[in-house]
């Protein structure tokens, strides 16, 4: 695969093996409950970087860093920064690390479609699940993520964020005639449900969506699915209705057993093992993904 | 609503058979209807031809407030009103009606799934050129919107809904995206649907389905509509199988051989 970095080619820099290497830095959420991110988006990137061979280095957020939380996860190259994973893929391909080469027009169009399903129906639900329910929110999200947080922000920031998937939540689904909040969860969750059911019967029995390569849409759902397979939850129904469907159960312990096997300390991994909620995975530092 | 409210409406609806003076309601059309919601009254009208049930459709300027979820189009069929595209298809299903029976399951997710890209991309889009682009908003949209209503009211009204219009479009985060960014949003839309039909005449080959006529409710109405500029259209006409696709459902659906009654002409 030919490397060429992003913007001017300046001879002055450094470079090892012929190849001009313009290093990729990533800013994401870290992991737990043996996943390398519990956020979503950060999730489906660092899948997607895998799968097309993209050489990142990962820099996971924790209480020292600076800069805006809102745009994570976000790419950084020489000269350009990029956020939200829909664009940081686009500029992934662009620099030559693709991993949809091998599919048909048809397959890129029904990729489309599947992201369109995953987000119209699945991300509501997901949403609820991390950051409106009172019994997880403030039992394992608000905490995970205040530690990784700087005082005073960490008592700011994870409320705002709840606030904006809720807000987001009601604006796409709690139309009329759902007037109350339990009625818009109840559609939401039936909604998550059957996108989970048509997503198990896309998959059938084959390693991958589109055969034995991983894909985008891989990487998407893996990103969706994987942080509501792995983390230990007070109030699971939707855990529960993923668990039954073991397919994609074994889709996700796939990706994560071949792709992201002991890339990190072998320490942290081993914590995070453990099925208690209570437990604070504070994992913090570099890790260089290959 | 509820899974006992939907299980009663689905019991109540299999009791009776589709009546002779099943009516759908929409905005006026010559001087209110908006693109999206015209939109989608054709696709639900698309729908019903294509199941071969008669619908009378009647124009009311307060046909936004009458839906019982707040859109149009909505259908009373017998003591029942339902609206939107979703609902009708298990409602006209419940009856006894169904034009996705003979897929399988793999076909049907990749019809929901196509049917989901249709209202993310392309109603988003058609939302936001509506009520986010400030040249739209002047010269069309709130005119028409505010047409029916006396001032003060027809500009209140307008306002109150590009606000609201505006606070959906930054929660899933098209608050910050340019009108360029959108319409190449469209044109990937538009490419993946036009991959998929391939030369197909149909998106499941020889039967038509809901799909079908979602798309044909959107593309045809982006091609007929006049706005501010041609760009939205110049993007669906950029795909020549797109455009056959169009022509083969308005003749066979809505042509002069008598089946339906609205006329319609593309351009």
């Amino acid at each position: 695969m030919e490397r060429r970095g992003g913007g001017h080619f300046r001879g002055a820099r450094g470079r090892g093996g012929g190849k001009m290497a313009a290093p990729l830095e990533l800013r994401c959420w870290g992991g737990g409950w043996g996943l390398p991110s519990v956020h979503s988006e950060s999730l489906v990137v660092l899948a997607y970087a895998k799968f097309s061979g993209a050489p990142l280095k990962v820099s996971v957020i924790d209480n020292t860093w600076r800069g805006s939380r809102g745009d994570v996860p976000v790419l950084t190259s020489e000269d350009n920064t990029v956020s939200q994973p829909a664009k940081i893929l686009n500029f992934l391909r662009k620099q030559k690390y693709n991993a949809d080469y091998h599919l048909s027009a048809k397959q890129g169009a029904d990729t489309l479609a599947y992201i369109a399903l995953l987000e119209e129906k699945l991300l509501p639900a997901v949403l609820h699940t991390f950051w409106v329910e009172n019994d997880n929110y403030f039992t394992v999200t608000k905490p995970w993520f205040a530690s990784r947080i700087p005082f005073p922000l960490s008592l700011i920031l994870p409320g705002r964020m709840s606030k904006r998937a809720l807000n987001r939540i009601l604006l796409t689904k709690g139309e009329p005639p759902l007037f109350h909040l339990k009625e818009v969860e109840a559609q939401i969750y039936r909604d998550a449900k059957e996108c989970l059911n048509l997503l198990s019967d896309r998959l059938g029995t084959s390693q991958f969506f589109f055969g034995d390569t991983p894909t985008t849409l891989d990487a998407y759902v893996f990103g969706f699915l994987a942080p509501l397979y792995k983390v230990r939850f007070p109030k699971v129904q939707l855990q529960e209705h993923l668990k039954q469907l073991s397919n994609l159960c074994r889709f996700c312990d796939d990706i994560l057993s071949c792709y992201f096997r002991l890339s990190f300390s072998g320490d942290s991994y081993i914590k995070a093992g453990k099925s208690n909620a209570s437990e604070d995975i504070s994992y913090k530092g570099l890790g260089t993904m290959e | 609503m509820s899974l006992v409210a939907e299980a009663l409406v689905s019991q109540v609806a299999a009791t009776e058979p589709w009546p002779e003076d099943a009516t759908l309601y929409q905005q006026l059309k010559g001087e209110q209807i908006l693109l999206s919601d015209n939109a989608a009254s054709l696709a639900v009208q698309a729908f019903l031809q294509m199941c071969e049930l008669p619908i009378k459709v009647v124009c009311r300027a307060n046909a936004e407030y009458m839906s019982p979820s707040g859109k149009v189009p909505f259908i009373h069929v017998g003591n029942q009103v339902v609206s939107e595209l979703g609902p009708i298809v298990q409602f006209v299903k419940a009856k006894g009606h169904s034009l996705s029976d003979g897929l399988d399951e793999v076909q049907k997710a990749e019809m929901k799934a196509y049917m989901e890209l249709v209202n993310n991309m392309l109603l988003t889009a058609e939302l936001y050129l509506q009520w986010c682009d400030e040249a739209t908003v002047g010269e069309i949209t709130h005119s028409r919107y505010g047409f029916p209503y006396p001032w003060p009211l027809n500009h209140i009204l307008a306002y109150q809904k590009q606000w609201e219009v505006k606070r959906k479009m930054k929660a899933i985060g098209w608050g910050n995206k340019t009108l360029d960014q959108v319409l190449e949003d469209v044109d990937q839309c538009c490419q993946a649907l036009s991959q998929r039909l391939g030369t197909q005449p149909y998106f499941f080959n020889k039967q038509p389905t809901e799909l079908d006529a979602l798309v044909f409710g959107h593309l045809f109405t982006i091609l007929t509509t006049q706005l501010t500029n041609d760009e939205l259209s110049e993007k669906v006409k950029n795909y020549s199988n797109l455009l056959a696709f169009c022509r083969r459902i308005e003749q066979n659906y809505f042509g002069e051989n008598g089946k339906g009654r609205i006329p319609l002409r593309l351009a």
